[in-house]
């Protein structure tokens, strides 16, 4: 039997940027490009299905900092379409930023990748947004993109949106004042229930893919110094039912009355708080959140939830345990996902009478 | 020709399924007014207190109506009409 002995390459120590070459040959990078990219710094919010593609395409193409910012665990029906997860990541217990940071620095070690653990809210979206260059979408709901398009048009910074479903999906890039933005084209969120969720409609991997690859074409436009390459329509695809459209949208800016960027009303930024306790979409799930972060010791709070019949495991990053019929997940932060119920009143009750106040 | 106007994949439980159905209409008002004389469930989707909801678009030939005359846009045979609900999932 033959003998090999595998040598970790640490590529960070390469300045050739010889990994690079293939796109380094495309015209619209070349070197020049290359070395913006790698100067570069991007907020992706949400690492799921869209999240993980994107990431995995950013870290590749070389983008020098991302920084991902998720508030979910891996689940085994996340394995399907989000592609920088396995069934280890699942039996360690990680939360989706941190996996996926692991498993970007092994892909990459010369970029920088920051993995952070939580709620995106109006409390922190600001610190989260201000040190990057562009920020892109992979959340699921509309409360955040809301948030994030307030940001990017407050603070003048460019954010692609990307939503997927079913067969389907969308995609626009904003620019904020060269390009509609986010609430130009949808005024409001979808109600409750009305539009369908990956849970209830169920979602193809294909289509993930295609958006989110969408999303960071523009994106390597943007951080190349190239936005008048973006493109200026929604796009909308779907996959089952072979569809492609592209609909032009340019004229919607300065035509339609738009709160945030006509009248910068930013109402999600600088509005009254919302909920902190938010049902998770058909998941029958809910989301209890503190309005300041908490520091939980796990150690203890495990040891007085086995006192109360609970089942505990934990690590550094998150504590788990199943009561009654309900199964908690808490993070460090004190924020919790609670399983078993979409009653937002016996969340808080639930919350309140194993964890605390 | 009529003209085709495409249903959202969560619309259609209210279209008896179809994803597409042929109607006629000058405009995108009356077209749409045609669509609910058919099928009466899919009114309250699209439009609340006459108005259609904020999180729906209605596309013609891929042009946002809201840039054109909004509901009272002309509409004639051969168009294709899009009605496209904002999507959530990531």
């Amino acid at each position: 039997m033959s003998e090999f002995k595998i040598e970790k390459v640490d590529m960070s120590k390469d300045p050739s940027l010889e990994r690079y070459s293939r796109q380094m040959r495309f015209g619209g990078v070349m070197e020049k490009g290359q070395r913006k990219l790698l100067d570069s710094r991007v907020t992706l919010c949400g690492c799921g299905a869209l999240g993980t593609v994107i990431a995995n395409s950013l870290v590749r193409a070389g983008v020098g900092f991302v920084r991902v910012v998720d508030r979910d665990f891996i689940e085994s029906h996340n394995l399907q379409r989000q592609v920088l997860f396995d069934e280890a990541d699942i039996a360690a217990n990680l939360p989706k930023a941190e996996a996926a940071a692991r498993k970007l620095r092994v892909i990459n070690s010369g970029v920088t990748v920051e993995a952070i653990v939580t709620d995106i809210n109006r409390t922190n979206i600001v610190e989260l947004a201000k040190d990057v260059d562009i920020i892109l979408d992979g959340t699921d709901n509309f409360e955040i993109r809301y948030l994030i398009n307030d940001v990017c048009v407050k603070f003048d910074k460019p954010w692609v949106y990307g939503g997927s479903i079913g067969s389907h999906g969308q995609t626009m890039t904003i620019i904020p004042g060269q390009t509609p933005c986010l609430r130009c084209v949808f005024e409001a969120a979808p109600a409750p229930g009305e539009a369908g969720t990956c849970e209830t409609a169920g979602v193809l991997a294909p289509i993930v893919s295609i958006i989110a690859s969408f999303q960071v074409a523009e994106c390597i436009k943007i951080l190349t110094g190239q936005p008048e390459t973006i493109n200026r329509e929604l796009i909308y695809v779907d996959v089952w039912e072979n569809i492609t459209r592209r609909i032009k949208i340019a004229p919607l800016l300065g035509k339609v009355d738009c709160p945030c960027c006509k009248h910068k009303k930013f109402e999600w930024l600088e509005g009254e708080q919302g909920s902190q306790t938010t049902s998770l979409c058909g998941r029958n799930a809910v989301q209890v959140a503190h309005r300041v972060a908490a520091k939980l010791n796990f150690d203890e709070l495990a040891s007085h939830l086995k006192l109360m019949g609970g089942d505990v495991s934990y690590n550094r990053f998150l504590l788990k345990f199943t009561v009654e019929e309900y199964e908690f997940t808490v993070f460090p932060d004190g924020r919790a996902i609670i399983k078993g119920t979409s009653d937002l009143d016996k969340a808080r009750v639930l919350y309140a009478k194993y964890i605390g106040h | 020709m009529p003209i085709k106007v495409q249903i959202p994949q969560a619309m259609r439980q209210h279209a008896d399924g179809q994803a597409n159905v042929d109607l006629a209409g000058a405009n995108i008002k009356e077209l749409l007014d045609n669509l609910g004389a058919k099928h009466p469930n899919i009114v309250a989707r699209i439009f609340e207190n006459g108005q259609v909801r904020r999180f729906v678009n209605i596309y013609l030939n891929d042009e946002d109506v809201r840039y054109l005359d909004n509901l009272q846009t002309a509409t004639k045979d051969g168009d294709v009409v899009a009605i496209i609900p904002a999507v959530a999932g990531g």
